[in-house]
């Protein structure tokens, strides 16, 4: 009981038809901490994650946030309540700059809307102004404050991510879903990456992360916690985890680690 | 300051264009293209609204003359059937349009993915096959004539010189609201839905309910464009609402470009010139002609003839510049 948790699932349960895709899984993510999420493919963890932020409806089980019961908020009210995720395949949007994708990222921070917007109230303005400043300091602190004008595609994929992130942070969230962030990046960008994670959990946020980059995920997460076919086998911290029997017949056996 | 400047020259080419449209029906050479501009001004108006629903806001309406039909019928029934002030009838249209297409958005939006093309294709039958049915109500096939000019006061609008006015009044109105709409939260809002519903959604955007407002407030703008056609005609008939209207109108918005808002003009000026000036002689053909051009443009211009000419001339500016310091 010395520190508070975030995020509680108690028996959360996921069925796609006949498939248990997320079984019975309780999990508690502390405030202010790196945990990892494992596991081979189809463990379900990304469900997990779709389950945390509402893409799916929940079968069984519940969610509390902050003590709150998540199970039956709408997906959008989710990040205004201090939740937000990445996506494994980073879903930019590509009709805007990269600055206006991360002043998208405060919609549930700002409150203006079509009325003010069609007549360009002093609101507006004010508001504007507040949503640029924050976007910028999102952008500069994942280090993309000087492609600002630029169209969010044009990025390689690297940068991609990261802007993914800022768009993310912009929310301000008190607890971020990332899904797979060192997909696709290499060494130096994975670096970067770590760097970046540290970064936001020193800004308070808690960060909970699917990853398969095991090198990555132990020098990174304080808490790790194994799925293996919709199931919490193990956890525990990285290392505890690394001689679980479980975990090394489930998973890392199979791998070189 | 980027945005600053963008903001400016957002303003001056507003300014150009309002003087531009005053000054036009003064001089000599409008003549009877008076009513061409009318008609220019009235199709600009449905346009932006399929900008900011299809260009926008990725959601594609195939019956937006049904919305158009239904603020064309609403005026003209209440306005001359039961005399009620036109101004009001216009009100009242937009207010039942938009009710409307809140219930048909927000039966629609519930689905995902793309149904609202398919359903409003289907509305835009149905509405047309009304307009033509319920003879007691809209005159059937033949329409109705007799529709009361708009007035304000003492001012009637009775001469097509003083409708020009009201008209561009109002399109230039819409134009505005919706150029703030874009650039603003908002607008942001749009695009994302736009962009990707998933990471919309995930940022705290209400995705269903952006798309329900936004089709609701392009079907007021269809809505008032149509009061403003049976308050200019004084008469109304089903066939400016039926399904080729529909793609007409969607040829408009791709000509100008989809994700423009002053493209609207252009679009609806390219082809509103074409079907009423130049391709008279072809008959029937006309809309094989417009299958054409969306064809030409989608390929050749996938962002508008608007943003190409801004291209082009940007990069003739550019050469100039390069010239002058040269030199």
């Amino acid at each position: 009981m010395s520190k508070s948790v975030v995020l509680e699932t108690r028996g959360l349960s996921k069925v796609f038809g006949g498939l248990v895709a997320v079984d019975r899984v309780d999990l508690a993510i502390e405030t202010g901490e790196i945990t990892a999420i494992i596991g081979p493919n189809g463990a379900g963890k990304t469900t997990l994650f779709n389950l945390i932020t509402g893409v799916y409806p929940v079968s069984q089980g519940e969610m509390l946030f902050k003590g709150k019961l998540l199970n039956k908020v709408p997906p959008h009210k989710r990040a205004k309540l201090g939740i937000v995720r990445t996506f494994q395949h980073v879903h930019l949007f590509g009709n805007m700059t990269v600055l206006e994708n991360v002043m998208t990222g405060q919609h549930p921070r700002s409150s203006y809307g079509f009325f003010e917007a069609a007549l360009r109230l002093p609101k507006v303005h004010r508001e504007e102004e507040n949503i640029t400043l924050k976007a910028m300091k999102y952008l500069n602190l994942v280090g993309l404050g000087t492609h600002v004008q630029q169209n969010a595609l044009s990025l390689p994929l690297g940068q991609q991510k990261l802007l993914a992130i800022a768009r993310a942070l912009a929310t301000e969230p008190q607890l971020i879903l990332l899904d797979e962030p060192g997909a696709g990046l290499n060494i130096l960008e994975k670096r970067e990456l770590s760097d970046l994670v540290r970064r936001i959990r020193e800004m308070g946020v808690t960060v909970v992360l699917v990853e398969h980059d095991m090198p990555l995920v132990m020098g990174l997460a304080e808490w790790v916690i194994v799925l293996d076919s919709g199931q919490k086998i193990s956890e525990g911290t990285a290392a505890q985890v690394q001689k679980d029997r479980k975990v090394i017949a489930a998973y890392l056996g199979e791998e070189e680690v | 300051m980027l945005a600053k400047l963008k903001s400016k020259w957002y303003y001056s080419a507003f300014a150009v264009l309002l003087l531009l449209l005053v000054l036009l029906p003064f001089n000599w050479f409008l003549g009877h293209y008076t009513s061409l501009m009318i008609f220019i001004g009235i199709s600009t108006m449905v346009t932006v609204g399929l900008c900011l629903l299809m260009g926008y806001t990725g959601q594609v309406s195939l019956g937006q003359a049904a919305f158009y039909g239904m603020g064309a019928y609403i005026s003209a029934i209440l306005s001359k059937s039961h005399g009620f002030n036109p101004w009001l009838a216009m009100l009242i249209a937009a207010a039942a349009t938009g009710a409307f297409a809140y219930i048909i958005g927000y039966l629609i939006f519930r689905l995902r993915g793309n149904y609202l093309a398919m359903a409003t294709l289907g509305l835009g039958l149905i509405l047309y096959i009304l307009f033509r049915q319920l003879g007691q109500f809209t005159g059937g096939p033949d329409g109705m004539a007799g529709i009361p000019y708009l007035s304000i006061g003492g001012l009637i609008f009775d001469t097509p010189f003083k409708r020009y006015f009201l008209v561009w009044f109002f399109c230039l109105a819409v134009l505005f609201i919706s150029q703030n709409i874009v650039r603003s939260r908002t607008g942001r809002a749009l695009r994302a839905v736009h962009g990707s519903e998933a990471a919309a959604e995930s940022i705290g955007i209400n995705v269903a309910q952006f798309k329900v407002k936004i089709l609701v407030l392009s079907a007021v703008y269809a809505s008032l464009a149509g009061s403003l056609f049976v308050h200019h005609l004084r008469f109304v008939s089903p066939q400016p609402f039926d399904f080729l209207a529909s793609v007409v109108l969607v040829t408009m918005a791709v000509v100008g470009g989809l994700a423009s808002i002053w493209g609207a003009i252009f679009g609806a000026a390219t082809v509103r010139i074409l079907s009423d000036e130049l391709l008279l002689g072809f008959g029937e053909w006309d809309i094989a002609i417009y299958g054409l051009i969306l064809m030409v443009v989608m390929i050749f211009m996938p962002e508008g003839l608007f943003v190409k000419i801004k291209e082009i001339f940007e990069r003739w500016r550019l050469r100039y510049r390069r010239k002058g310091a040269e030199t």
